[in-house]
């Protein structure tokens, strides 16, 4: 036995290249559909932490999906938009925590998200370098965006117009860059955070601009009356807030109309988190309030809906390479014809030959197995990392 | 036997007053009429602090970053609503922490239109068109704004609701007394004329039923001529013989106001740091030169 | 050392037959057997070997009936007294060379795979002037020396008899003689007996007898 474990060796010794050859297909095929459950069942497990972990979400009526992608993955798709008041409504209720968002802009290619600092607390984002937003213009970016952008504190970062054509005329945003949060491999590491405020300043509805009655630029003054004065769109809009401006930018209108794309609710308990859902079930409420938790499972019902698909095509694929292989080492067998038969005329019986080849074979899928088994510790070890490239990048 | 007890005894103090030590809340206002009745009421169970120095108005104050993140570390933010304090439109903070102190009577908020935009003192331009601020002046409002502080603390800390309780009861009471105080002073002449130099008293106007008319004068500055023709205008309709200050003002403006048959006498809303006494002795102080004015 | 009898042997679906009245080789003898191609040369080593098996008529070999026995001892019985020499030197690539003159004792039971036995590879080896290619692959060979790692597994066990077919056929004239030169060496040393298949007439002269496959065209089974 351990003379055929030799000469087998021998052999796939000397034939390097075809061996390695038969490995890695044998390989690639176990580890296929084991690296994709893997894959999955960590994707499910990271959608579902970050959604399960977030109680309510309020936002539009609507596509409940769209309120949980835009808010927990900060995914570009705007949902409806809601007004602030029902922050207010929130707070006044004393039921909840609310935590407003207004995710709707990017800079350089990055969800700027406006929130509060209490989302800081919630999710636990820690501030590696620099410190919190403490004004208006300031952002703390993601650990992903400081290091795709080469940012560190100090250093400023543009809004982009939300569109090219936006009549409304969005200026730019020159963001100061305060802080850089810890990496924490979620959506988190690839946002621009902002004080609400700073996102209605991106907005434009936040702003600020030189002091109209004082001017001395004519041109920019269409009318100039007693106690009001009108000006033109050339008066200039800050597209950075300093230490000399900030006290110019103002609120136009009351805070309560002013634009969300979510709001997260912090219930108090599983009871006030039921009474506030009570609320807005009517389907005439302009709002509603979803459980991520469900949105996402609903989601993944059908993610796995496709991997049935997807199994059963690894399946044929599967047994058409088996057979493939099956082919290969037929094949194999009547081009070593010759070999077989020298073995048989120096002496080797059938059984032997049987056993040679047979041991030849066992040494290849052994170290296919092997080779599998290492590549799904990598995979499993680096599935977090890879998933949440996959997902968030 | 007797050391490893000592020892343990020991561990066990020093625990329990480490314990007592994180329990103590930290309490940020944003005036100083807040900071006072909050440490009333959270006694030796809170720090209750007040960053801005004794020299700035703290309506129209604008902190530091460093004073900013010493707010966003605080348990509990004090805001006094009714627009007061800008500056909180322009930074970030926690908005759990935030306890609006007026809320309860926000719809009695007094919005007005008086005037535009005036540059005064060191810190730059400041309006006085939208919400009257100085709520406190309205003893009634200020007790609200204090029970809404017990409130909140009670909130943060449950097991302490009896002392909250108790200290703000005997604060509402001190508060009313006051109250009480205006409101028999100026029931004896409701009718009396009288000059505020600068819009600050709406709420105190409203409550007490004062016949006050505002100008836009500030304490250390001399009126320009305009505004002394502007007033001497009104003085014809509204004959005033006092007129109330915000702080002592300039020997020259009380001189020439002495001229035209005005006395001046302090009022002082207290919004910042008194240099002396606290917000009640301010206020009692307060109370006592109107009842002379009254006299 | 060989007789064989009323032989008559065809391969299954052809009409090639073979029949081969009488024929023997003495002990120690070395006989050149020569013949056309198709004759059935090779078949008539193949069946003193008991790689085949005749239809009719019996094979002895060293006073065994090799024909008369079962699959398994006809193995064993040529593993271990037979030495074959191939014409193609049947050398297996992926092994080198001392590998390969081992290869008959990592295969088979009947031959065990002693000290003994290693050491004497390495005489035989260096004997044949490949002491210092033990551990080459034969691959980088040349046919002369390929045909001498031949001859070393054939003689290894010290057979009694030696059939070479065709064993310098692919070889070029040079080394003809002296492959020859070796394998007789090499079977006088061992005391082997010697049946040649070839097509060198200039060969001829060494081996003590010759028998022409000719002969037997025709001839009747008695």
């Amino acid at each position: 036995m351990m003379d055929s474990l030799t000469i087998a060796w021998k052999y796939i010794m000397y034939y390097k290249a075809r061996t390695a050859t038969l490995i890695a297909c044998v390989t690639l095929i176990a580890v296929l559909p084991l690296a994709l459950e893997v894959l999955l069942n960590e994707s499910e497990q990271q959608l579902l932490s970050r959604a399960d972990s977030t109680p309510l979400l309020l936002g539009s009526r609507g596509s409940a999906l769209d309120l949980v992608m835009n808010s927990l993955y900060f995914d570009d798709e705007t949902p409806g938009l809601i007004s602030m008041s029902v922050v207010d409504e929130i707070d006044a209720s004393g039921l909840a925590i609310p935590i407003p968002f207004y995710v709707s802009f990017q800079a350089r290619g990055f969800p700027i998200v406006g929130t509060t600092l209490d989302y800081f607390d919630f999710r636990e984002l820690r501030i590696a370098q620099g410190r919190q937003l403490a004004l208006l213009g300031e952002t703390v970016i993601g650990a992903e965006v400081a290091e795709r952008l080469g940012l560190v504190p100090g250093d400023s970062l543009l809004s982009s117009p939300e569109t090219m054509f936006d009549l409304a005329g969005v200026y730019p945003l020159k963001m100061k860059v305060v802080g850089v949060l810890a990496r924490s491999y979620t959506a988190d590491d690839l946002a621009v955070l902002v004080d609400i405020k700073t996102a209605w300043v991106v907005q434009g509805l936040v702003h600020g601009h030189e002091d109209v009655s004082q001017t001395e630029d004519d041109s920019v003054i269409i009318k100039r009356g007693e106690d009001n004065v009108v000006a033109n769109a050339k008066l200039m809009q800050y597209t950075e807030i300093t230490q000399d401006n900030i006290d110019s930018f103002h609120f136009h209108g009351s805070s309560a109309d002013y634009p969300l794309t979510t709001v997260l609710l912090l219930p108090n308990d599983e009871r006030t988190g039921t009474i506030l859902r009570g609320r807005y079930l009517d389907a005439s409420n302009p709002y509603q309030i979803v459980e991520p938790g469900d949105v996402i499972d609903g989601l993944l019902a059908n993610i796995f809906r496709i991997k049935n698909v997807l199994d059963a095509v690894i399946l044929v694929v599967g047994i058409a390479t088996a057979l493939a292989l099956i082919l290969v080492f037929a094949l194999s067998l009547r081009l070593r014809q010759r070999e077989i038969r020298t073995v048989f005329r120096i002496g080797g019986s059938r059984s032997t030959i049987a056993r040679l080849l047979a041991t030849e074979i066992a040494i290849i899928l052994l170290a296919s197995g092997l080779l599998c088994v290492v590549a799904m510790v990598v995979v499993d070890s680096y599935s977090n990392e890879l998933v949440r490239s996959l997902f968030i990048g | 036997m007797r050391i490893i007890l000592l020892t343990a005894l020991c561990a066990v103090m020093s625990v329990s007053i480490l314990a007592a030590e994180q329990d103590r809340l930290t309490v940020y206002t944003i005036n100083y009429p807040l900071q006072y009745f909050a440490q009333r009421i959270a006694g030796e169970h809170a720090d209750v602090v007040f960053p801005a120095s004794a020299d700035v108005d703290p309506a129209f104050w604008q902190p530091s970053t460093e004073i900013i993140a010493d707010y966003q570390q605080a348990d509990l933010i004090l805001l006094n609503g009714a627009a007061y304090a800008n500056w909180l439109n322009r930074v970030s903070l926690s908005r759990r922490k935030l306890v609006d102190t007026s809320a309860a009577f926000r719809d009695k908020y007094i919005h007005g239109n008086e005037g535009v935009t005036h540059s005064h003192g060191p810190d730059g331009d400041h309006s006085h068109t939208g919400t009257a601020f100085t709520t406190w002046l309205d003893f009634n409002q200020a007790a609200e704004q204090a029970r809404a502080i017990a409130d909140a603390m009670t909130r943060k800390r449950p097991e302490l609701e009896t002392v909250f309780e108790h200290n703000v009861t005997a604060l509402e009471a001190d508060l009313l007394a006051l109250d009480k105080q205006l409101q028999s002073i100026v029931a004896t002449r409701p009718d009396l004329p009288l000059l505020a130099s600068h819009p600050v008293y709406q709420y105190f106007q409203r409550r007490y039923g004062l016949n006050l008319h505002s100008v836009m004068w500030e304490p250390e500055e001399v009126p320009s001529e305009v505004q002394w023709t502007e007033l001497e205008r009104s003085l014809k309709e509204h004959p005033a013989r006092w007129m109330l200050w915000e702080a002592e003002p300039n020997p020259d403006s009380a001189r020439r106001l002495r001229d035209l048959g005005v006395e001046s006498m302090v009022f002082d809303p207290a919004g910042k740091r008194p240099n002396e006494g606290d917000f009640l002795s301010v206020m009692q102080h307060n109370v006592k030169n109107l009842q002379e004015v009254f006299n | 050392m060989i007789e064989i009898r009323s032989l008559k042997f065809g391969y299954p679906d052809t009409d090639f037959s073979l029949r081969i009245p009488d024929f023997h080789v003495g002990t120690q003898e070395k006989v050149a057997v020569i013949g056309p191609s198709g004759s059935g040369k090779t078949t008539l080593l193949n069946l003193v070997a008991g790689i085949l098996v005749p239809e009719q008529g019996t094979v002895r070999c060293g006073g065994r009936e090799v024909s008369a026995l079962g699959d398994a001892a006809r193995r064993d019985f040529r593993i271990t007294r037979i030495g074959f020499v191939f014409q193609d030197f049947e050398l297996l690539d992926y092994l080198n060379v001392l590998d390969n003159v081992l290869h008959p004792y990592r295969i088979t039971r009947a031959l065990k795979l002693t000290k003994e036995v290693h050491d004497r590879a390495g005489e035989l080896l260096q004997q044949m002037g490949l002491g210092d290619k033990l551990t080459r692959g034969v691959e980088r060979l040349s046919q002369g020396e390929k045909q001498r790692v031949a001859i070393c597994r054939a003689l290894l066990p010290s057979p009694q008899l030696v059939l070479a077919d065709e064993a310098t056929g692919n070889l070029d004239p040079r080394n003809k003689g002296h492959i020859l030169d070796l394998l007789f060496d090499a079977v006088q040393a061992h005391e082997s007996t010697l049946l040649a298949v070839t097509h060198d007439h200039e060969l001829l002269p060494r081996f003590d007898r010759i028998v022409d496959f000719n002969d037997f065209l025709g001839a009747d089974l008695a």
